[in-house]
């Protein structure tokens, strides 16, 4: 369509709101507000923002803004909001939801160059960082007073804060030290129609709702956040890791069960199937896991020194009752970081299987984790599918993945159904769908499986006192009303 | 009108859920008659209590969630029509040791949530003030966590998942009961610490810790706060995982023996709570006594459960008391905050003999909390006149610097003057669009959080 004046138009999309082209006039906006260095419309470029981390869906956005402060970003969404253009916040596009990408077109504001640290106050154990900081960066920052950043998922070498603040990130040591949300404590957020607030503040207890609580996990649906007031927490003084190696993922998993119910509180207790301990020895982030063992175990206690070592060998204990065929020891920092190589490795090796790679996260409660497991490789039997598990089994927290190739529709198919079932599995044992990637796109359609439609409309209107309009990162989180909304 | 509002719910609801007449005076929510409800409804299911809170809705009643009663008159309205408890709401749905979880409705009080879990060893770490008698539901609604929180946190780090009728009605299940869960918006966290102007928090599920096998409490004094002050920060800064820092001035504490083991009690004190298992109690004790060896006065110990006994009797702390205020500021600010408790202490000297009389200072060092509470404030006209000056001042002062105050409990003509809740700020206009979406006509404790 063009206008009178010779002008693209916007093309809406009868339903959703998909932008075709991006009218010049925007464009020329856009680069008033951040210069035109930091705008990105040339189709190549563009290509670098078509998809996160789960790369099944692809799509491309009609433009990339990279702001560097809170100001910048006020005037972007401004200008955004004016046109009634979509806009998609992204950090480091690791995300495992889709949930950075623009599926109904509009303009991806990147926060890559937010990565200045603000302020780290260690007489509060607290830190002030822009969005765009990677969460090593930050605990980095942080070590010469003897505190980190706690929440560490395994993809904090590259991960922004704002992407664990919008995912409410978990981590391997989220099961002693609690996930994001525990450490978030003031955020300032530019709503979608350009307007600043601060939310929450360390300093600030108590007379408001917890807006920081709702805002983390909000999926870049609420706005963008840019600047996050975090909680620090000492570096434990000692840690004791173990390796312990199992015939079967079942004895792995009863083994956890039984370290969690004699009251032990390991920092980690981390799993690997043999699947994913084959792939990670064949590829070359060879860890020295045995891969004719059916799943190998990290526990990791951490502290003070004292009496960390009792915690240890309790621990063994209950993974030689559980049938370990071995628990190896760290005696040292390398060891230490040799035995966790597997497990850290191990997304990184699963790509190497196939050409594809699904990657699944959903909860139940800790109890069940044997049960469960069970009956997904009775679905991946079934199905005749590869599942290869890496999980955070101390809080339930399963990755069940699938390797598949693309190219085949009826393997594709056949990964479809059986993700579908496993999701179904875990929400009957009382779990839920996701544990730490987020609902992002692909997984807004189980979204019915653990809310009611009263629910889901209190949903959208939560994020309708954020985003009036519909322009925050639509297409994500809460599925669509029947005739679109 | 009274009348009217108990006839037509007569008819809504099971005559047990009726509380009686006589009983009425025991749920008052401010003084004189306005300070009476017409009604107070316990209902025993999530349906009965939708179907009163629908009407309610409609017919424009002002409703006051309530669990067991105990603290109605913090943070207002002190004038409703009726109020709804969760008192018979006390059952425990599911409770699975080796997942560390319970579920259970909102009435259910701390120590019946102990009964349950003690005997596999496990607990949940919060010790909100009024103690073990109060119901989960109320420390939830409040999000209002005690001196545990310097280890453990507050109510939003340990609530999984709830149940929330709306306040037109509708029955909202929130979270779950795995401990990770990051499907849909977390209106768990929303839910806690709303002070019931969303909706009535009607069940709970929540993560235990298993009990800690050794316990140890030491109390140091010696000299003035501000002496104890520097002492007291640095613990709160220390690496050890210490699990309360309080300090409080007086020391002094109704039936807390604490006079028996040689303590000081009318002068302040910080106190150190050890949890852990014996090898880690036993370390970090070791480790306070030699960081401490040259600068205190004195130092008792308490340990096992006379030390458990003893947090439970600072739990009811500010029992009794005329005004309860709570300033917060950064951390590294509590002596500025103890400064400003200075100007409440003149007032309270102008007020009683001998001056200052009475006055209770406890700070939760880490977190950068002092509650002050006022025994006796004085009576008659203008006598409160200093009081609200004084206090907006200080609020103002707080606000400026990124902080706030909050008056938990008072006179309801000086909560009228000086408010309970000082500014919402920038996020007034975010909050009132979420509580038009849970209580579309405004029915829930109008008037809370400035809303
Ligand atoms: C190998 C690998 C391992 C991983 N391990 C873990 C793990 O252990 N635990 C875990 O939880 N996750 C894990 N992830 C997933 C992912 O790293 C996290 O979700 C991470 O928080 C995403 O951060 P990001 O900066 O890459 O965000 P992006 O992928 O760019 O964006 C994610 C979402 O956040 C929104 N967003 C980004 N920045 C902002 C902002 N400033 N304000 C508002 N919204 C914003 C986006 O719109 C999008 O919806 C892993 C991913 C990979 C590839
Ligand atoms: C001496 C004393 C001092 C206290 N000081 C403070 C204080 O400074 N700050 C503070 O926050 N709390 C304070 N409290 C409250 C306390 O922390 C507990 O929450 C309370 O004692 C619980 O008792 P209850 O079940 O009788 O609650 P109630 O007295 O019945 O209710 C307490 C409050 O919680 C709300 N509420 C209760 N249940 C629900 C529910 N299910 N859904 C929604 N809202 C609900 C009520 O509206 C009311 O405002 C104090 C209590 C006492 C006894």
């Amino acid at each position: 369509m063009v206008s009178s004046a010779g002008e693209p138009q916007i093309l809406l999309h009868p339903r959703s709101r998909v932008v075709n082209i991006l009218p010049s006039a925007v464009l020329q906006e856009l680069i008033l507000a951040v210069g035109s260095e930091w705008v990105i419309s040339d189709p190549d470029r563009l290509l670098v923002y078509e998809a996160d981390a789960q790369t099944a869906q692809k799509l491309a956005p009609q433009a990339v803004v990279l702001p560097s402060d809170t100001e910048e970003v006020s005037r972007v969404a401004r200008v955004l909001h004016r046109h009634g253009v979509p806009i998609v916040p992204r950090g480091a596009g690791t995300g495992l939801s889709g949930g950075a990408l623009a599926i109904e077109g509009g303009v991806v504001v990147g926060t890559s160059r937010m990565n200045r640290i603000l302020e780290v106050d260690p007489e509060n154990r607290r830190a002030v960082v822009q969005c765009g900081v990677l969460n090593t960066d930050l605990s980095a920052a942080a070590a010469p007073f003897g505190l980190h950043y706690a929440p560490d998922p395994s993809s904090q070498t590259a991960c922004t804060i704002g992407g664990n603040v919008a995912e409410n990130s978990g981590g391997p040591h989220c099961l002693k030290y609690g996930v994001t949300s525990r450490y978030i404590t003031g955020l300032r957020v530019v709503l979608p129609d350009g307007e600043t607030v601060w939310l929450g503040g360390q300093a600030r207890e108590a007379p408001s709702f917890d807006l920081v609580g709702l805002f983390v996990g909000s999926e870049g649906c609420f706005g963008l956040a840019t600047e996050v007031e975090v909680a620090l927490v000492p570096v434990p003084e000692a840690t004791r890791t173990l390796l312990a190696i199992f015939e079967t993922l079942g004895d792995a998993t009863r083994a956890v069960t039984s370290i969690i119910s004699v009251g032990l509180l390991p920092a980690a207790l981390e799993i690997v199937d043999q699947n994913t301990i084959k792939a990670v020895e064949a590829s070359i982030f060879a860890a020295g896991y045995p891969t004719d063992a059916g799943a190998a175990l990290v526990v990791e206690f951490d502290g003070i020194d004292a009496g960390l070592e009792l915690e240890a060998e309790e621990a063994a204990r209950c993974c030689e009752v559980a049938g370990a065929r071995g628990v190896r020891r760290a005696e040292s920092e390398e060891e230490r970081l040799a035995l966790w190589k597997g497990r850290k490795k191990a997304f990184g090796a699963m790509g190497r299987l196939a050409p594809d790679l699904l990657v699944q996260d959903a909860t139940v409660p800790r109890s069940r984790l044997t049960e469960v497991l069970a009956r997904i490789s009775e679905v991946a039997e079934r199905y005749d599918i590869q599942v290869a598990n890496v999980f955070h089994a101390g809080d339930g927290n399963l990755h069940p993945n699938i390797v598949f190739d693309r190219r085949d529709p009826d393997e594709t198919r056949r990964v479809e159904d059986a993700s579908k079932e496993i999701m179904r599995i875990c929400v009957d044992a009382g779990g839920t769908i996701t544990g730490e990637h987020g609902v992002g796109a692909d997984k807004r359609k189980y979204m019915p499986l653990v809310f009611s439609p009263q629910e889901l409309e209190v949903l959208r209107g939560v994020r309708g006192v954020f985003d009036p309009e519909g322009l925050c990162n639509p297409g994500k989180v809460v599925p669509e009303l029947e005739g679109g909304r | 009108m009274r009348h009217q509002i108990r006839s037509l719910l007569g008819t809504m609801v099971a005559p047990e859920a009726l509380v009686p007449d006589g009983e009425l005076e025991c749920w008052r929510t401010g003084q004189g008659q306005q300070g009476l409800p017409a009604a107070v409804l316990a209902p025993s299911t999530e349906e009965e209590l939708a179907r009163v809170l629908a009407r309610a809705s409609e017919e424009g009643w002002r409703v006051l969630p309530a669990g067991l009663g105990r603290w109605l008159e913090g943070g207002g309205p002190s004038d409703v029509s009726v109020v709804v408890s969760t008192r018979r709401m006390q059952e425990v749905h599911e409770y699975e040791p080796a997942n560390l979880t319970f579920t259970a409705g909102a009435g259910l009080s701390f120590s019946g949530l102990r009964k349950t879990t003690e005997p596999h060893g496990q607990w949940l770490p919060l010790d909100p003030p009024g103690g073990l008698v109060g119901s989960l539901g109320a420390a939830v609604a409040l999000g209002i966590g005690g001196p545990l929180r310097h280890l453990y946190g507050t109510p939003r780090d340990h609530v999984l998942g709830l149940t929330l009728v709306a306040g037109d009605g509708r029955i909202l299940r929130w979270g779950g009961r795995v401990v990770k869960n990051v499907a849909g918006f977390d209106v768990t966290r929303l839910s806690v610490g709303s002070w019931g102007s969303l909706g009535v928090v009607t069940s709970i599920s929540a993560r235990l810790f298993p009990i800690p096998e050794a316990e140890v409490t030491l109390i140091i004094q010696g000299g003035k706060v501000s002496v104890l002050l520097p002492l007291a920060r640095a613990m709160a800064l220390s690496s050890l995982p210490l699990a309360a820092v309080e300090l409080l001035d007086p020391l002094e504490l109704k039936g807390s023996g604490l006079a028996e083991v040689g303590a000081e009690p009318a002068g302040p004190g910080l106190v150190l709570r050890l949890l852990g298992s014996h090898a880690q109690v036993e370390e970090m004790e070791a480790r306070v006594r030699s960081d401490l060896s040259h600068e205190v006065g004195s130092l008792q110990r308490l340990e096992g459960e006379t030390s458990r006994a003893f947090h439970e009797t600072l739990n009811g702390w500010e029992e009794g008391a005329d005004l309860v205020a709570r300033l917060c500021l950064l951390p590294s600010e509590l002596g500025t905050l103890l400064d400003e408790a200075e100007e409440v202490r003149d007032l309270v000297s102008k007020a009683s003999s001998p001056p200052g009389a009475g006055m209770r200072l406890s700070a939760h060092v880490g977190a950068g909390v002092l509650r002050v509470a006022v025994p006796k404030l004085p009576e008659g006209d203008g006598g409160l006149d200093p009081w609200v000056s004084s206090l907006r001042s200080l609020r103002a002062r707080l606000e400026e610097r990124g902080g706030s105050l909050t008056l938990s409990s008072g006179p309801s003509a000086l909560l009228r003057e000086v408010g309970a809740w000082g500014a919402a700020g920038e996020e007034k206009a975010l909050m009132a669009g979420l509580k038009a979406e849970f209580d579309p006509q405004g029915i829930l404790a109008p008037g809370r959080l400035g809303l």
